[in-house]
């Protein structure tokens, strides 16, 4: 049973008295054959200018999670090349731009200031869906909600799920909460998700990982994948 | 109604998080016709948030405001409608949402434990079935009051209008 040295995600946010919660964690192991991996989010809206201190692209692009996006890219980019040579689906989500859903009124937030230019919810390219990858178009946080992400995964035989994307505290929490209630086991991997802060990411990894996900980095979820039997 | 920052989260903030999160700073309100939604925790958490849900009970009470309880059945004596609740939210897997609108509520306000794990749950899965969510913030609690604050925090930015429960009172 391996063991992930995990504690130094958050231990410098989360207070001692929190973080000792872990001992009554009743997350079972995860495990699972037929993994199936789900990026959330991850479109250029989030990237938007450029890999700088969010604080000084706030004006600017209000969306985006500048150098803490383009810091999860490269393992992204590892992530998804391990999912694709060990035939583990990808299943991309993003955010439902078609006219007729209103993209301008209906959102997965009450954000105030929005970027007005729907092309940015094109997914990244360096992470675009290859020929035949399933994709994902949702209104909500999480990726489950209204969509025919439940069928999917069934289709696909799924017997865990591991979710990467941003933010933390966000579409990608209440996406891993949806998963954990469908039965999945559920992994996130730290160094493939992103928020707009410190504070939010880590109070967010170590939240999941204490109720519904088991939080692992990067090699441990690349040695999942090529363990997995498909 | 105090500033939007202003609320228990308000000691882990600092100034730079503050200002990146300022694209949410908006208005708050209680939506229209709101229904009440009780979400009783499956284990007992500690505090004083009980007693201002008994609080909030009492108010909407008074006021003919529809009342829902999520996953005790217990609170059936009251005979207000009580939800099972199988996973976190109050919504997952169960008839809450055809109650409410057996109810007609058009908007929700959410009370209850733990504010990290169901109560959580439910104001984001409300939002995304479209309704206005309200949360008093004295009327939600944790085990934990880091987590409670941060929840608190993020549902005050992006799913939900936290306020004081004088604050959200006043607007019955």
């Amino acid at each position: 049973m391996p063991v992930y040295q995990i504690e130094h995600l958050w231990s410098d946010v989360v207070d001692a008295s929190t973080r000792a919660l872990l001992a009554h964690r009743k997350v079972p192991l995860f495990r699972g054959k037929r993994p199936v991996l789900l990026p959330v989010d991850l479109y250029d809206l989030v990237y938007d200018g450029g890999p700088k201190p969010i604080r000084e692209l706030i004006e600017a692009f209000p969306a985006s999670c500048g150098e803490n996006a383009w810091r999860a890219l490269p393992p992204t980019i590892e992530l998804y090349k391990t999912a694709r040579e060990n035939g583990v689906p990808i299943v991309h989500v993003t955010y439902d731009t078609r006219k007729e859903t209103d993209p301008r009124g209906v959102h997965p937030t009450n954000r105030k200031r929005r970027q007005p230019d729907l092309a940015l919810y094109n997914i990244k390219e360096e992470l675009a869906p290859v020929e035949g990858e399933l994709v994902i178009y949702k209104k909500r946080a999480s990726a489950f909600f209204g969509t025919p992400l439940p069928a999917f995964l069934n289709e696909l035989g799924a017997d865990c799920v591991i979710i990467v994307g941003e933010s933390t505290s966000g579409c990608v929490r209440s996406s891993v909460v949806e998963a954990w209630s469908l039965g999945y086991p559920v992994a996130v991997v730290a160094d493939c998700v992103f928020d707009r802060s410190e504070l939010t990411q880590k109070a967010s990894l170590f939240d999941l990982h204490l109720k519904y996900a088991t939080v692992m980095e990067l090699p441990e979820a690349c040695e999942f994948m090529r363990n997995a039997r498909l | 109604m105090r500033d939007f920052e202003d609320y228990s989260w308000r000691d882990l903030v600092d100034d730079e998080v503050r200002y990146i999160y300022t694209p949410y700073v908006r208005e708050r309100a209680v939506g229209r016709r709101p229904g009440l939604v009780v979400v009783h925790p499956t284990t007992p958490v500690a505090g004083r948030w009980s007693v201002s849900v008994q609080a909030l009970l009492q108010e909407a009470r008074r006021r003919g405001i529809p009342v829902v309880h999520s996953g005790n059945p217990a609170e059936a004596k009251s005979g207000e409608p009580v939800c099972a609740r199988p996973c976190e939210s109050a919504f997952f897997s169960t008839d809450l949402e055809r109650t409410l609108k057996r109810m007609d509520a058009r908007s929700l306000i959410v009370c209850g434990a733990p504010t990290s794990g169901a109560l959580r749950a439910t104001a984001v899965e409300g939002k995304s079935f479209g309704y206005r969510v309200a949360i008093a913030e004295e009327t939600v609690g944790d085990e934990s009051v880091f987590l409670h604050k941060m929840a608190l925090f993020d549902l005050a930015h992006k799913y939900a209008d936290v306020m004081s429960l004088d604050e959200l009172v006043a607007q019955l």
